[in-house]
């Protein structure tokens, strides 16, 4: 109320206090936008300026035009945007569980997620093909249970690199929907309930729409990061399977061909911008309203 | 062949110019000793023979602690060259990278009055590259599929499903396939070079639906086998070793192998040079090469190696006289010349649908 009577210049001018507040988070942040900015904002400039070293684009025309590079980027948007949907399909009822959870459930819940969020991606991937092979435990189980009679293909195709994929990423999705889920209001629900809302109605009309923001964040986290895998393609498509960075790595390390691994790499990075961008645009509505 | 002919003229070269020039007096008056070396190499069991082997010797002849890291990157060591910050001493050379890493001069010449390859097959000395030992990507398959001999005898007959049903395994990489392929369409093994890259994905298209796994990691094949993902693979010999010794039911056939040289250099710039070319005199020895032979199957060349070695041992070395006429020698050359072009033709016929 004050401040709507300030700005009507019915109070003297004071120091706004939120204004202030701010002022102190940024001198708080400044530091760690510093080391954000030395290590890394200027090693992709540095990077991103190596594509063009020549002072030609033929590099970017490469990258951009020929289509072995355009189909693998294509795919791998295809495989990021299928990680995304499955994790996020998988997270929100975890998510959602872990909020209401007991103390001993939510221990648990934590657990799962954080003990293979631990251990490194190799190692699970190489647990992955001991267990998803074609007579591997799960295929073993399966047929001795009588449930199949040939095994199921779940390795070396795009089926194993989605389970692996998910597999690693699954925290990312988790976490940013636990969070948004735990800041709402618990009365909002009782309050629709004591209004005759019936369950779905009330998680349509008002959790959903209070957690987009962690939904959006989580999404954006997992199809960002997802389209830089390169090992666990590589070992669970069994050469099936090609992700654009796959192909980047071959450049960096194989052919040392920097100029084109860096304008390979910037034109992931614009079309990663350009999906976040209008991702952000699509549930920036809601994102500002929760707040 | 084409790679030991430059090699030899490499090292005639380099012989040229050693006695064009006065022997250096202050040879033999080392350095100052610094507390410890950095070696760089692929890990893994290789890391633990390392420590038993060469870098125990090195440590108990010098008096100077050998830290091991890994894995081996190229990227990594040009980045450290040009930066000027070197952190290796010394480092292993991955597949083909040796060549261009001198043509790209990224490793310092070896001191030939430290390091003694006088008694190293000629075909191998280079000014710059250390030959550490061989290996040779073969033909692998179960014995409890094909038994009493009766498996496949090189690639033409690796290409034969009818006779030989099962799915396979190759590596997911143009090297080694390619001249598999040509070799599988006929082509005699000496004029496999210059490869016809559409010829031999050609040939590569028929075997394609049969290849269940394309390989990534060198572990990846043999554990294939033993999960009898497949019954058939291509991979580095010493990994089909390991698992023979274990008692898995995988064996080998050297016709038709491709044969290489393992490598090690000294990177431009390292703060120890002198030590680097002792540590690689270490591994010329011959005892310890016959241990790192016995336990990997990875042989080294120094010619008497094969005295320490026991017969049991050497018909699954690549070295051994009976294995090496089966096999032919990696065209180095062609590849680091044609490695990008044959790769992205690789990509797009595994993009292919």
């Amino acid at each position: 109320m004050s401040s709507a009577r300030r700005e009507a210049g019915l109070l003297p001018a004071r120091p706004d206090p939120a204004r202030a507040r701010e002022r102190v988070l940024v001198g708080l942040a400044l530091p760690a936008l510093l080391l954000l900015g030395v290590v890394f904002v200027w090693p992709l400039l540095r990077l991103l300026s190596m594509s063009v070293a020549d002072g030609s684009l033929a590099q970017f025309e490469k990258a951009t035009l020929d289509e072995l590079y355009v189909a693998v980027l294509w795919d791998s948007m295809e495989i990021a945007a299928l990680v995304t949907v499955i994790c996020l399909a998988l997270a929100y009822p975890v998510a959602a569980w872990l909020v209401q959870a007991g103390r001993i459930g939510f221990l648990l819940g934590m657990f799962f997620l954080l003990l293979p969020f631990w251990t490194s991606v190799l190692v699970r991937t190489y647990a992955w093909m001991v267990l998803l092979g074609r007579n591997g435990v799960v295929n073993r189980t399966l047929r001795d249970w009588g449930w199949i009679e040939f095994p199921l293909p779940l390795l070396h195709n795009l089926t194993g690199v989605l389970i692996g994929i998910v597999h690693v990423m699954l925290p990312y999705m988790v976490f940013p929907i636990y969070a948004a889920l735990l800041r709402i209001d618990p009365d909002l629900q009782r309050a629709a309930e004591g209004l005759g809302a019936p369950a779905w109605r009330s998680f349509l009309r008002i959790i959903l729409p209070l957690s987009l923001p962690g939904v959006f964040a989580g999404c954006a986290l997992v199809f960002v990061i997802t389209l830089g895998f390169f090992i666990t393609p590589a070992l669970l498509g069994g050469g099936h399977v090609m992700m654009i960075a796959m192909l980047i790595e071959q450049q960096v390390r194989e052919f040392l061909d920097w100029p084109f691994a860096a304008a390979l790499a910037t034109v992931l990075l614009a079309a990663t911008l350009v999906i976040y961008a209008a991702l952000s645009r699509l549930t920036g509505g809601q994102g500002h309203a929760a707040r | 062949m084409t790679s030991i002919r430059m090699t030899r003229r490499a090292a005639l070269a380099a012989g040229l110019g050693a006695a064009a020039l006065p022997a250096p007096a202050f040879a033999q008056s080392a350095p100052a000793k610094p507390d410890r070396i950095v070696v760089n190499a692929s890990g893994g069991a290789m890391a633990n023979l390392f420590r038993r082997t060469y870098n125990a010797e090195f440590e108990r002849r010098h008096g100077i602690r050998v830290v091991d890291t890994s894995p081996v990157d190229f990227g990594k060591l040009r980045a450290m060259v040009e930066s000027g910050n070197v952190e290796w001493t010394v480092t292993e050379l991955g597949g083909q990278d040796f060549v261009r890493a001198k043509q790209m001069n990224l490793l310092e010449p070896l001191d030939l009055s430290i390091l003694d390859l006088s008694r190293y097959p000629e075909a191998v000395r280079d000014t710059h590259v250390f030959p550490s030992s061989v290996y040779s990507t073969v033909l692998a398959y179960r014995t409890d599929v094909f038994r009493d001999g009766n498996h496949p005898k090189g690639w033409a007959e690796f290409w034969d499903v009818r006779r030989f049903p099962g799915p396979r395994s190759l590596r997911n990489h143009p090297v080694d396939n390619l001249e598999f392929a040509l070799l599988a369409d006929g082509v005699p093994m000496d004029k496999l070079y210059p490869i016809d890259i559409d010829r031999a994905l050609r040939k590569l298209t028929e075997i394609r639906p049969h290849v269940s796994v394309w390989w990534t990691t060198g572990q990846q094949p043999a554990q294939l086998l033993v999960d009898r993902e497949v019954v058939l693979a291509s991979g580095w010999n010493g990994r089909f070793y390991e698992l023979a010794q274990r008692g898995a039911p995988v064996a080998v056939e050297w016709q038709g192998g491709s044969a290489k040289q393992n490598a090690f250099g000294i990177p431009r710039g390292t703060r120890h040079a002198h030590w680097a070319n002792q540590f690689l005199q270490v591994m010329t020895e011959p005892r310890l090469q016959a241990v790192y032979a016995t336990e990997l199957a990875y042989p080294g060349l120094h010619p008497d190696t094969p005295n320490f070695v026991t017969d049991a041992v050497k018909p699954h070395l690549p070295t051994t006289p009976a294995n090496l006429e089966k096999q032919f020698w990696l065209g180095v050359d062609w590849w680091t010349e044609n490695g990008q072009r044959a790769q992205e033709a690789w990509n797009r016929w595994m993009l292919r649908r």
